[in-house]
């Protein structure tokens, strides 16, 4: 906050106050201002300053690099699901835009202390990343880049194969089904020590980033809606609230049919609160929807004809069961974090066995027979996919296409 | 430093690699030429992403056992994706340096540098603030010299004092930056495209003919400070046109070599004295010349004018449906074990990497 002038600092604490007093509940927030690299290098790693060494960050770093260049993006905030929660805002950013930024920021902050999906994340993850990120980098060291690097390339090929939903935190599964399939390869697989240790991290990351992903919609929507509450309740002087208007309105822009999380999540939110009549009842009962739902019950308990119409998702005048119909693909979409659903089913003889849930959707399966033969060289061990394809049952094995090949 | 750098390092190292051992393809399907800007070219990468179970149609018949082939897992197979918000393969554009290009083509052909005669550089006056004057602007002062003079004055004249370390300068001890001038060597190029355009020339032709002319650019380019292409086609008279109209044109009718040949060298002539320039005819056609007459002509031509003004003389022949190819069979027996003509046969897209290969392999 050090280029911070009085004015926006004593704006800053304003707001947190404003915040608080409309019953807001979170950590303490610290504020680094960061310039568009530091901006782009800190998104690129999730939103923390020390990750393990690998490409895959850089690639993500050209990409919003590269997105910067063109003017096609531009990240105002990131700030981490921590205790005390850590925001970074845009030093280009005007005095205006800082204060909407910071009004967003406390309500992200507010979500992340109380949702439910959110409350019981490793709260020190900073720290725990930078562990993980020396472990890896001592393997390294101690192994060599390539061999390293090679096994992480298989590891985070799987790294969707994890269960954010057990509620079971990082333990093991000790009993089949389950959909931790990295879990199981931990307990039983053969792997060494270093090979452990970065299974582990990708896992354990992986569990982390997770809930964040499933409860997208209702966060965005969240601090947009609290940062327009804020910033048209008094946090804005006069002469601020055109410019603020054009940001905000850039940020829930959505052309119709096209789901914009921020939009689609503002508009549940206000229909919720209109409903409930508005008032400190009204308040309540939307703090206690956002400290138990997730997306996918969020969306299919509160999306209704008019916020739909509003997100731009549904025509004017469209039929009332429309928003039936759009409900359920919205849901679709969202369940199981939009990935295909697989479990674990059978491990006898060192053989993995996977089954895809069928639920209506085919799976890519040129990409994921690639996934599996890296699973199979991180487990060990064939490993077999059970999926449909065109209605008929179909079995992926690893390795099959070496052996097709020969 | 900051700690992303070195994992975009690595990462632009992991597609530098995807780059070079792609680099066959690339140049059979030509889908580098049309994504240049300035120095910058794009290059779409297929491969550099993490193959994870997610959802996407398959093509009939492209199921998992006979997809793309893979690369066995080594090196960095991976990509970005966080919590399903990507679905399925997506193509990774990444920017590359010309001259980067030029490298790895280097790297991968194994080209030899080429050493540019010296009576051909040209030397061209460079200037910098790196030397050292007397006087100059308060601006320019050095001051750390200025500091170090006045020291070295004070100790020769015992006027230093070890327990007071005190260094007064005098105006004469002011060192100030000033420029030297050094003479380096420009060394410029210029690559003479010569096409036949005449009907028997079809559209995979002159698309083998852009290709190549691509990668010889690029390759070339890297090697000269300054390199001007031009361009000529010919059917029974040749014309100089620009870059576009070379690849696009149309013609019909006969074939007249020495017509293309002529022009050639009245540019040189007029343009491009070989004193100063290092001159690279190529020449496309697909073999057939109109004349018995007219191939003694072209290779009387070359003997006496051309070739000694010249780096060398490189023909290729596209395979075409209708020529019959006597033309490359006349220029090597005219020219048997002369190293500065160099033919090859461009039968497909598949022969544009040998015959760079051959063209550049000489290293002149």
């Amino acid at each position: 906050m050090k280029q911070w002038s009085p004015d926006l600092r004593a704006a800053c604490e304003d707001i947190e106050q404003m915040a608080r007093d409309a019953g807001l509940d979170f950590h303490e927030v610290q504020f680094h201002t960061v310039d568009h690299r530091q901006m782009n290098e800190l998104a690129a790693y999730g939103g923390f300053p020390v990750r393990y060494p690998h490409w895959r960050f850089g690639m993500e770093y050209e990409s919003l690099a590269k997105g910067h260049r063109y003017g096609m993006s531009r990240i105002y905030e990131l700030v981490t699901n921590t205790d005390p929660s850590v925001a970074y805002l845009q030093t280009s950013n005007s005095e205006t835009e800082q204060k909407l930024v910071v009004g967003h920021v406390f309500a992200h902050a507010d979500f992340f202390k109380n949702n439910l999906w959110l409350v019981r994340a490793d709260k020190d993850m900073a720290r725990t990343l930078a562990t993980n990120a020396f472990a890896v980098r001592r393997a390294y060291d101690a192994h060599g880049r390539d061999r390293v690097e090679a096994f992480l390339d298989r590891c985070l090929a799987c790294e969707t194969l994890i269960d954010p939903y057990g509620g079971q935190g990082g333990r093991l599964p000790d009993h089949l089904p389950t959909r931790d399939v990295l879990g199981w390869v931990l307990a039983h697989g053969r792997l060494t020590g270093w090979q452990k240790t970065c299974l582990e991290v990708v896992r354990g990351e992986a569990l982390y980033f997770a809930p964040i992903g499933m409860t997208k919609i209702m966060n965005e929507g969240w601090a947009t809606f609290w940062h327009s509450r804020l910033m048209t309740g008094g946090a804005l002087g006069d002469c601020e609230i055109v410019q603020y208007a054009d940001r905000h309105s850039g940020a829930v822009h959505a052309n119709p049919g096209q789901m914009n999380p921020y939009k689609l999540g503002i508009e549940i939110w206000r229909a919720l609160d209109r409903r409930l009549g508005g008032g400190s009842e009204s308040l309540n009962e939307l703090l206690r929807i956002r400290r138990i739902h997730n997306d996918v019950t969020f969306v299919e308990e509160f999306l209704c004809q008019e916020a739909a119409t509003r997100a731009a998702l549904l025509a004017p005048g469209a039929p009332s069961d429309a928003v039936d119909m759009l409900r359920e693909q919205v849901v679709a979409g969202l369940g199981n974090r939009g990935l295909p659903l697989v479990e674990l089913v059978s491990a006898d003889d060192d053989e993995l066995v996977l089954r895809h849930v069928w639920e209506g959707q085919e799976i890519q399966l040129a990409q994921a027979q690639d996934a599996l033969d890296r699973l199979a060289a991180v487990w060990g061990g064939p490993v077999h996919l059970d999926t449909e394809e065109g209605g008929k049952e179909r079995r992926l094995s690893s390795g099959s296409r070496e052996r097709d090949a020969a | 430093m900051q700690r992303i750098l070195r994992d975009h390092g690595r990462f632009r190292e992991i597609v530098r690699g995807r780059i070079k051992s792609d680099l066959r393809r690339y140049m059979k399907e030509g889908e580098l030429l049309g994504q240049q800007g300035g120095h910058l070219i794009s290059i779409p990468i297929p491969q550099i992403h993490l193959p994870q179970i997610r959802f996407g149609p398959n093509q009939p018949g492209q199921g998992g056992a006979q997809g793309e082939g893979e690369q066995g897992g080594d090196g960095g197979e991976g990509g970005v994706s966080t919590a399903g918000d990507r679905a399925g393969q997506h193509l990774l554009e990444v920017e590359v340096e010309l001259e980067e290009l030029a490298r790895i083509l280097g790297e991968e052909l194994e080209l030899p540098d080429i050493q540019p005669r010296g009576r051909r550089m040209v030397e061209t006056v460079d200037t910098a603030y790196n030397g050292i004057a007397r006087t100059g602007p308060q601006g320019l002062r050095h001051f750390k010299r200025s500091f170090h003079q006045a020291l070295r004055r004070q100790v020769a004249a015992g006027r230093w004092d070890p327990d007071r370390p005190v260094v007064v300068p005098e105006p004469d001890d002011l060192r100030y930056r000033s420029i030297k001038s050094k003479a380096v060597p420009q060394s410029s190029a210029v690559v003479i495209y010569m096409m036949d355009v005449s009907g028997s020339m079809g559209r995979e032709q002159k698309e083998i003919v852009r290709i190549a002319a691509f990668w010889l650019d690029t390759w070339l380019r890297s090697q000269y400070s300054n390199l001007e292409v031009r361009y000529v086609v010919h059917d029974a008279v040749a014309k100089e046109v620009d870059q576009h109209t070379f690849f696009h044109l149309r013609e019909s009718g006969g074939t007249k070599i020495s017509s293309a040949y002529e022009l050639c060298l009245d540019m040189i002539e007029k343009e491009f004295p070989p004193e100063e320039w290092n001159i690279y005819p190529f020449h496309f056609s697909d073999g057939d010349n109109w004349s018995a007459r007219d191939t003694e002509r072209c290779l009387g031509l070359l003997e006496g004018q051309i070739l000694p003004q010249c780096n060398m003389f490189c023909y290729g022949q596209v395979r075409s449906a209708y020529g019959s190819g006597q033309f490359r069979r006349d220029l090597v027996d005219g020219f048997t074990g002369d190293e500065r003509v160099l033919t090859c046969e461009v039968a497909d897209r598949e022969a544009i990497m040998d015959a760079i290969r051959l063209f550049l392999g000489t290293g002149k």
